[in-house]
């Protein structure tokens, strides 16, 4: 009690991590909907990784002076790095994920072991962006500024309204694409709108919270979701909830037992999916035993 | 009225990317017409229906769908249940609203009376009292009936069917043909059926289309599924 009083104080110097971590926790699952659907849960594992070999790009040609170090710049450097990087990937993965040819777990596996070990080398190489991009690594949400919350704030807004308007589109090219066409719908317009957003919620989850929370907050929540969901309203509004509700008791637990946010929110978020699952079982295991029994 | 093209075919080639499947496809589907295509196992039925549809490019050759009262087509689908991911947890209902993207436009709502259309396309197939439920949990028969709302539901000018009656039970068989019958005659729906089974095409299609061995045979069912006509294209299969 304790603790959220003083998470809830107006003068409490976390107040931007938390908001930050609700926003991730709440906007995340509603895009990673779409990846849980179209069976693309590789691609939520490899794209962050993506996105942070970009930030260690950005940061890495800023050390070797082959850009500018404009005082304050960092967020912005690092959200050009994460997004051109992300953007293009995820487009060129889901172009070879529709033409279905070759492995695609095997190119998925392959960009991310990838995109892991050049992390690691470009971070090596830059000692000035070392000790913050270990952090962020690790999912270290503290010094979070104003301007970094109200761009987040943005993108993310931007974001889910774009959802929210075109949700019937994205949801008849995603199930059944043939049916799209016959309907006279820009597939491909509309798939690259959706991987847009994918890559772009991506790119600001991973510079917010790292890549290990964002890859959590995008698939855990709706493979909780997708067991209770019985409509795609229920879906995208139970995971956007369970991501919210685990974003802020996971961050009220972090600050109480002096945790790292981001690994105590995905440890909190693989709990509900284990008390979730067991439920769902428990239920269906009654179920069954009451319609045997009548 | 009913004399009126509503497509033809002048020497299309159908397959996909460079693998040719029907080097030479010419026919015409007059409008009201009730069409069967048939054909064996891997003869190109659903590659030239999807070619029909606009689904894969046709290779060569021109196709055309000639406008009605000055508009391109309203084209109704109904594809393989099976090529419907179950992963989506999407109410029956929810499938039959998605015909009303064609007519609502990007970022615009649903309204009420195309809620209630959908309502009345799944009364219309039987299905009614699917609507809350998981599509995903259906039976087979209740799927197609669902999936049959669904292309009423585009209000098409021209419903093309993949195999609605694969793989279930003879009484859903017969209820699926029905409502088929049914609109076929009472709207003179033009239909085109895509299926492997003589018996169905026989009892309700006027006319047919049957994929054998490359080629493409059209005709009325009387003459082309005549006795003497099927015993001479088997024959020939055997030989």
């Amino acid at each position: 009690m304790d603790t959220l009083r003083e998470i809830f104080s107006p003068d409490f110097l976390l107040r931007n991590s938390i908001y930050i971590s609700l926003l991730v926790g709440l906007v995340c699952p509603l895009v990673g909907v779409y990846l849980i659907l179209r069976r693309l849960i590789f691609m939520g594992v490899a794209l962050p990784q993506i996105s942070s070999c970009g930030i260690a790009f950005a940061f890495a040609l800023q050390a070797w002076g082959i850009i500018p170090h404009i005082h304050e710049s960092e967020h912005s450097l690092a959200f050009i790095g994460s997004t051109l990087f992300t953007i293009p990937t995820i487009l060129l993965l889901s172009l070879l994920v529709r033409r279905g040819s070759g492995s695609v777990e095997g190119r998925l596996g392959t960009v991310y072991v990838l995109a892991g070990a050049w992390s690691i080398l470009l971070l090596v190489t830059n000692p000035l962006g070392e000790h913050g991009l270990l952090d962020m690594l690790k999912g270290e949400i503290i010094a979070v500024s104003d301007a970094d919350l109200a761009g987040t704030a943005a993108t993310f807004g931007a974001v889910v309204l774009i959802i929210f308007f075109f949700r019937k589109e994205f949801l008849l090219v995603s199930f059944d694409r043939d049916m799209a066409i016959t309907l006279k719908k820009n597939v491909i317009f509309w798939d690259a709108l959706l991987f847009l957003l994918i890559g772009l919620t991506i790119s600001m989850a991973v510079l917010s919270v790292g890549p290990l929370v964002a890859f959590g907050f995008l698939l855990m929540p709706p493979l909780i979701a997708h067991l209770f969901g019985r409509n795609m309203r229920q879906f995208a509004l139970i995971a956007s909830g369970i991501g919210g509700c685990s974003a802020f008791v996971g961050f009220c637990v972090a600050y109480r037992l002096d945790y790292p946010v981001g690994p105590t929110d995905v440890a909190l978020l693989g709990v509900v999916y284990f008390l979730c699952f067991a439920a769902k079982k428990l239920w269906l295991l009654c179920r069954h035993e009451a319609v045997q029994q009548s | 009225m009913t004399d009126e093209l509503l497509l033809s075919l002048d020497h299309v080639a159908v397959g996909y990317g460079r693998r040719v499947i029907l080097p030479d496809v010419s026919l015409s589907l007059r409008r009201g017409s009730f069409t069967g295509l048939l054909g064996a196992n891997g003869s190109g039925k659903s590659t030239l229906l999807k070619t029909v549809l606009g689904i894969l490019p046709s290779l060569q050759g021109r196709m055309a769908l000639n406008p009605i009262d000055g508009r391109t087509p309203v084209l109704g689908y109904m594809p393989q249940r099976e090529s419907l991911d179950p992963i989506y947890p999407l109410s029956s209902f929810e499938v039959v609203l998605m015909a009303a993207c064609g007519r609502v436009g990007p970022g615009r709502f649903i309204n009420k009376s195309e809620h209630g259309f959908a309502r009345q396309c799944l009364a219309e197939t039987g299905a009614a009292d699917l609507a809350a439920k998981p599509f995903s949990q259906l039976s087979g028969g209740q799927k197609q009936r669902v999936l049959m709302a669904r292309a009423l539901a585009t209000r098409p000018d021209f419903l093309l069917l993949d195999e609605p009656t694969a793989g279930i039970d003879a009484h859903a068989t017969q209820a699926i043909m029905g409502v088929l019958k049914t609109i076929h005659a009472q709207r003179r729906q033009t239909i085109l059926l895509v299926s492997h089974d003589l018996t169905t095409v026989r009892q309700y299609a006027a006319d047919v289309i049957w994929l054998h061995g490359g080629k493409v045979l059209h005709g009325a069912v009387s003459e082309l599924l005549s006795r003497d006509k099927i015993e001479e294209l088997l024959d020939l299969e055997f030989r």
